[in-house]
């Protein structure tokens, strides 16, 4: 692990309304961490992904990448950058096959997407084999013939994840990957989240409601509560701390974690 | 359809075209109802890129169309240029017109792109209503059919001989249409119309990939509109006009969204058909409004749309592993994105 700051923000307030719905909080996503940020419902946690990710800008405060202001930098930048993002719901192109969604971001990234003609021999080769390669990352070589909304649920969190990788980032955002998945494809998110880290060095900054998940595969913790950051730290320091256990922990989970 | 089968329909339905007015007075049909047909292809394709494709609402295509007549007329009327010229000015004048407008459109999206696109077409509708003095106004401006070709070696170009060029220009429009949606970039239109927001999340600024959309679609609709106003010699405020917009979008939904063929086919019948029914009743509204309600409940995705689903359906019964999903020609529901 290396203490270099990935990402940055710093005193992100965000209001809709009357109602500032993240309010001014700040965290450091360290370079080659899993970081997890959790919370109660409307803690705020999905604006605050927003605000990083540039989908919507903060009213207020300071977003840092690799070491460069992004804070009102157009969200398609940002990914050229370095980011790459994930929805709750899969964001995918559910009428287009498995293997058609992540060419297109493959082509993105080797700037072939704006062309008029199919480019062959060797930049098509190079593309197909980054295709190949992404779809056996998150094992979904058999099914890349199949459209996207054939697949299961687990299945389209997959191939969202193989098409946030196929622009090469260095920092992958997840908002809540495990949300409405059945015990098996949870295992099977958290193995390619573990292996994101492991086998390709990433950056994972995660939103997540699963605790047990959350404890045994972050290594920092950033707790929100009513758009305010509450608590940060370790997976320990977060299970033991008192005000984390009132605001949102079950105490059943903890007593198992 | 696999590639050498597409080029087969391709080649059948040029070489059956390219009889067309030898079978023209069979049917009884004017040949230049025809060549109304094929003209009008292409301002229903430069829909269907925006629509069909893209999923953006162009609800003001004739402004382009419009700009293009307008421009042929003009430049025929005040400059006595050839025909080819003649629609080279329509067609620069669209685009320009493209770029004129694409900034503000680019700002919108979905319904309120609609909305825009009316309004700015209602513009030039009432540029060419009002600046008598030039456009004619109301009246419009006839003006006469230039010949083609240099001065010294010009051909006149009677009703056969137009057809032809009109036949040309539209084979060399569908085989650069297809070309454009199959490529990388009119994959990438087609991702916009499902998921704008994942196109920008893999990195890419998808206001350029429709400002370039526009312009193609701009070029397409101006080079038909051109063609239009030499074919009848004649340019009037109404073909800048919503309702001409309307039209195409409803020839396009009619033949099948996101469909090549589609475009041709919505041509086909809603030219073919106002021509018959309008010498039958001055009510041929009517009947073509039934028939366009009667497919958009029967066939929500057009005649060449579900025709083309249920070849793939018995494709996938018959092989599900050939399921060639990612086609060019696949059907979108139409009303998705609008």
């Amino acid at each position: 692990m290396s203490d270099e700051i990935l990402l940055e923000a710093n005193d992100i307030t965000k209001a809709f309304g009357g109602v500032r719905a993240v309010d001014d909080v700040s965290i450091a996503v360290r370079e080659g961490t899993i970081h997890a940020l959790i919370g109660p419902n409307g803690a705020g946690k999905t604006t605050f992904f927003n605000a990083i990710s540039g989908f919507t800008f903060p009213d207020h405060g300071r977003v840092t990448f690799r070491g460069t202001d992004v804070t009102r930098t157009r969200n398609w930048r940002r990914i050229e950058m370095g980011m790459g993002r994930t929805f709750q719901t899969p964001s995918v192109f559910p009428e287009l096959t498995v293997d058609e969604n992540v060419r297109l971001g493959v082509r993105a990234h080797a700037k072939q997407a704006f062309r008029l003609r199919t480019p062959t021999g060797a930049a098509a080769a190079a593309v197909d084999a980054r295709v190949d390669e992404l779809l056996g990352f998150v094992n979904l070589t058999a099914q890349r013939g199949r459209l996207v909304a054939e697949l299961a649920h687990g299945s389209q969190r997959l191939c969202e994840i193989a098409m946030s990788l196929s622009t090469d980032p260095v920092l992958v955002l997840l908002d809540e990957p495990m949300a409405g998945l059945a015990e098996a494809e949870t295992e099977r998110i958290v193995g390619v989240i573990r292996d994101l880290r492991e086998r390709l060095g990433l950056t994972v900054f995660f939103v997540e409601h699963n605790m047990r998940v959350v404890l045994s595969l972050a290594e920092q913790i950033t707790v929100l509560d009513r758009g305010r950051l509450l608590a940060e730290g370790g997976p320990q320091e977060i299970a033991a701390n008192e005000e984390v256990r009132r605001a949102y922990l079950g105490r059943e989970v903890l007593a198992s974690a | 359809m696999t590639q050498g089968r597409e080029i087969a329909v391709f080649a059948i339905a040029l070489v059956v075209l390219a009889f067309g007015p030898l079978i023209c007075p069979l049917i009884q049909l004017d040949i230049t109802i025809l060549s109304e047909v094929l003209v009008t292809t292409l301002a229903v394709l430069s829909v269907n890129l925006l629509l069909g494709y893209t999923g953006l609402p162009a609800f003001g295509n004739a402004a382009y169309f419009g700009l293009g007549a307008y421009g042929a007329a003009l430049s025929v009327t005040y400059l006595h240029v050839n025909f080819e010229f003649a629609v080279l000015v329509g067609a620069a004048a669209a685009v320009a017109g493209g770029l004129l407008l694409g900034p503000f459109l680019l700002r919108r999206r979905g319904i309120y792109f609609g909305l825009l696109s009316i309004a700015f077409g209602q513009v030039f509708y009432f540029i060419a209503y009002r600046y008598t003095d030039v456009t004619g106004g109301e009246d419009g401006m006839n003006f006469p059919r230039p010949s083609l070709g240099p001065g010294f070696a010009h051909i006149s170009i009677k009703e056969v001989q137009f057809y032809y060029i009109a036949l040309i220009v539209f084979a060399v429009a569908m085989v650069a249409f297809r070309a454009v949606v199959r490529s990388p970039f009119g994959r990438t239109l087609v991702a916009i119309r499902q998921n704008e927001v994942r196109v920008r999340y893999l990195g890419l600024d998808t206001d350029r990939f429709i400002f370039v959309a526009l312009l193609i679609s701009a070029l397409m609709a101006g080079v038909s509109g051109a063609l239009f106003g030499l074919l009848i010699n004649f340019a009037y405020p109404l073909i800048l006009d919503w309702h001409q917009s309307g039209n195409f979008v409803l020839m396009m939904i009619l033949g099948g969204a996101g469909t090549i063929w589609g475009s041709l086919v919505g041509a086909l019948i809603y030219v073919i058909g106002k021509d018959i029914i309008s010498t039958i009743t001055p009510l041929w509204q009517i009947f073509l409004g039934a028939v366009f309600v009667a497919c958009v409940l029967g066939f929500p995705r057009g005649i060449v749309g579900s025709i083309g689903a249920l070849v793939r359906r018995r494709a996938v019964s018959e092989d599900v592993s050939a399921n060639e999903a990612f086609d060019a020609n696949a059907p979108i529901e139409v009303g998705r994105g609008v």
